[in-house]
């Protein structure tokens, strides 16, 4: 195997991280290639393309895919590049189709890829096209709980093994229920940082008393929503895990309570009681006793640019991100409910969100400082909870042993560089699958 | 003073009398605004508000009944009274770091178009550039328009219902922290 570390960019004994990452393009384009161009990059979700012939404009990277549905109801995720000269097939956001023509020069694609029609193909081309060849670009797609990813990696292990041990925390949110989950979205904007610090922050609860403290006070105020403090968050029974690149947080507390999100208020706090109680016997079925009473999926990132959910950090260049908002709900949940977590959802999160709008500066200003070659020489410090991280006898992953920690942050660089030093996936290493995933829930649902 | 500077009552048509009306509260609302007094400008909406701001999605011009999202969809904004209220206060806590230091904002409206409804409401569009500019050298124009419901409240207008529109698909700025 090949040993030479190419991006050695993180001491996972100090912490210390080359800023160089967030900002030089020749970093940025091997990324395009070696993650974006290998991993399992989440692109939509099943309700967004809930008919036959319904199509949704996604992007794997940079690159513009069409989510198709086709009229047997297959998906395809479909590189939006007319075989022809490039130009795009799809200019519209979302809709319903059953081919798409090029509006360059007319070749026709059907919903699947497949080339169907080209002006002229007797007549200019003398019948000697090669139709099969000139289908649009193809990934390859699987789907998680309703969440549909694709990569264009022939050699990718599968989504299940991709995912690995993260899926038994994520489905303490994306597969509780029978009836799945539908989502609405995005709202999409473009924030001038690296796509890598957005995906970092995921794992950073330590900012939130600091970024997000103007917004959490009004909220206790107006909503007798809890306090936020430093204190409080050190205190936090919560911890870090990862898996395979996946950061996840999560809550490890006995009380039964329901999942605290945007959208609880003194007013509201009963309409989530109420469904947490009825839900409960259900998801319990569903992920055992354990998962469904004692473990709550709080902030999390899914490799490489999936954050909080199914919401896409989309890179465009190595000093810009467009982002995507979306909100999932849980289809069979009361509407009342749905109504509140949609509005709380866009209230705090989204271009417009008040939490949301705080980060931004932040972030933006951690990318900048990369660009200089003098402030350059004197990296990021990473290095918060060095060494109190490991297996833990409850729960599957690396685990932290405090909820504020950089633990996430460090095992997320050192899986970058993974992916940037291998060759091909047979280098990039999947921890096994280890947890015990009672009840009935599967990666289909 | 001549009599001919002051506009003959009688030679108004009532849309135009309406017009006169509302042009004076939407410039007094801009400058409200772009003089960051909030809390005055909070007071311009009923307490019964929807601020809402859908989102513009690229479709076919045959469907184009399908570019804005309804209500009930995901919005960028819909806000009743309290959440607006929230806003406000959030700016007096000295770490609403989008907006501290503040942006600076110059709020253009105009174009208004204003029609009576049954019920004694009104309605009335404006159009909108908004210049934000914000710590060094960012900067965004925000283009659009406002579509108002206006109830006259103790002989004053109030905003009971806006939609605003942006002219944007990918927002552009890096995050929507001004008030429009
Ligand atoms: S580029 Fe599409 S038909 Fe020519
Ligand atoms: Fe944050």
């Amino acid at each position: 195997m090949g040993t030479t570390r190419k991006h050695a960019v993180i001491d996972p004994a100090t912490g210390k991280i080359d800023r160089g990452i967030f900002s030089d393009r020749a970093i940025y384009d091997e990324e395009m290639e070696k993650i974006f161009g290998r991993a399992w990059l989440m692109i939509g979700h099943e309700s967004l393309v809930p008919g036959p012939d319904d199509y949704f404009h996604t992007y794997m990277g940079e690159d513009p895919v069409i989510l198709t549905r086709d009229g047997q109801g297959r998906l395809h995720a479909l590189l939006n590049m007319c075989r022809h000269r490039g130009n795009r097939v799809v200019r519209c956001d979302d809709g319903n189709a059953k081919r798409f023509m090029c509006a360059y020069h007319g070749w026709t694609y059907r919903n699947d890829g497949s080339l169907e029609h080209v002006p002229g193909k007797s007549e200019a081309y003398y019948d000697a096209l090669d139709f099969a060849s000139l289908g649009l670009i193809e990934a390859h797609v699987e789907t998680y709980a309703g969440l549909i990813f694709a990569t264009w990696a022939k050699d990718a292990p599968g989504l299940e093994a991709y995912l690995g041990d993260a899926r038994w925390y994520l489905d303490t949110v994306f597969n509780r229920r029978d009836g799945g989950m539908q989502a609405l979205g995005p709202t999409k904007w473009l924030e001038p940082a690296n796509w890598k610090t957005m995906v970092d922050n995921c794992s950073d609860n330590y900012h939130v008393p600091t970024s997000h403290l103007s917004s959490a006070a009004v909220q206790s105020r107006f909503l007798g929503r809890p306090r936020l403090s430093h204190d409080d968050q050190f205190r936090s029974p919560n911890k870090h895990v990862f898996v395979n690149g996946h950061a996840i947080t999560f809550r490890d507390a006995d009380d039964n309570q329901p999942r605290y999100m945007h959208g609880v208020s003194t007013e509201t706090m009963r309409l989530f009681e109420d469904y947490h109680r009825a839900t409960t016997p259900e998801v319990e079925r569903r992920l055992g006793t354990l998962r469904a009473r004692r473990v709550q999926l709080g902030n999390h990132s899914i490799f490489p640019n999936g954050i909080l959910g199914f919401r896409l950090a989309l890179p465009r260049g190595p000093l810009k991100t467009e982002f995507w908002h979306f909100v999932l709900l849980e289809r069979d949940a009361p509407e009342e409910l749905k109504r509140v977590i949609r509005i709380g959802s866009q209230a705090n999160n989204g271009a417009a969100g008040m939490f949301e709008q705080d980060d931004v500066d932040n972030w933006r200003q951690v990318t900048e400082a990369s660009t200089s070659r003098f402030a350059r020489r004197h990296k990021q410090d990473l290095s918060m909870g060095v060494g109190h991280a490991g297996p833990h006898p409850d729960y599957p992953g690396l685990v932290s042993e405090r909820y504020i920690s950089e633990n996430n942050q460090r095992l997320f660089y050192m899986r970058w560089e993974q992916f940037m030093n291998a060759d091909s996936w047979a280098g990039i290493p999947l921890d096994p699958i280890r947890a015990r995933f009672d009840g009935t829930a599967t990666m289909r649902g | 003073m001549n009599a001919n500077d002051k506009p003959d009552a009688a030679t108004l048509t009532p849309r135009q009398a309406l017009w006169l009306d509302l042009m004076p509260f939407y410039i007094r609302e801009a400058w409200l605004l772009d003089e960051r007094k909030f809390r005055a400008w909070l007071d311009l909406f009923t307490d019964d508000v929807l601020y809402f701001m859908p989102r513009r999605k690229n479709v076919p011009r045959r469907e184009a009944q399908r570019e804005l999202t309804p209500l009930g969809d995901l919005a960028i904004l819909e806000e009743d009274k309290r959440y607006l209220a929230m806003r406000v206060d959030r700016l007096d806590t000295g770490m609403a770091w989008a907006e501290d230091p503040p942006s600076r904002t110059r709020h253009l409206i105009g174009n208004l178009e204003a029609e009576p409804l049954d019920n004694g409401e009104v309605r009335a569009r404006t159009a909108f550039l908004v210049y934000r500019s914000h710590l060094e050298t960012d900067h965004q124009l925000l283009s659009g328009y406002r579509e108002d419901v206006l109830r006259r409240v103790d002989g004053g207008w109030k905003v009971a219902r806006r939609t605003i529109v942006l002219d944007a698909n990918v927002l552009l700025d890096k995050n929507l922290s001004v008030f429009l």
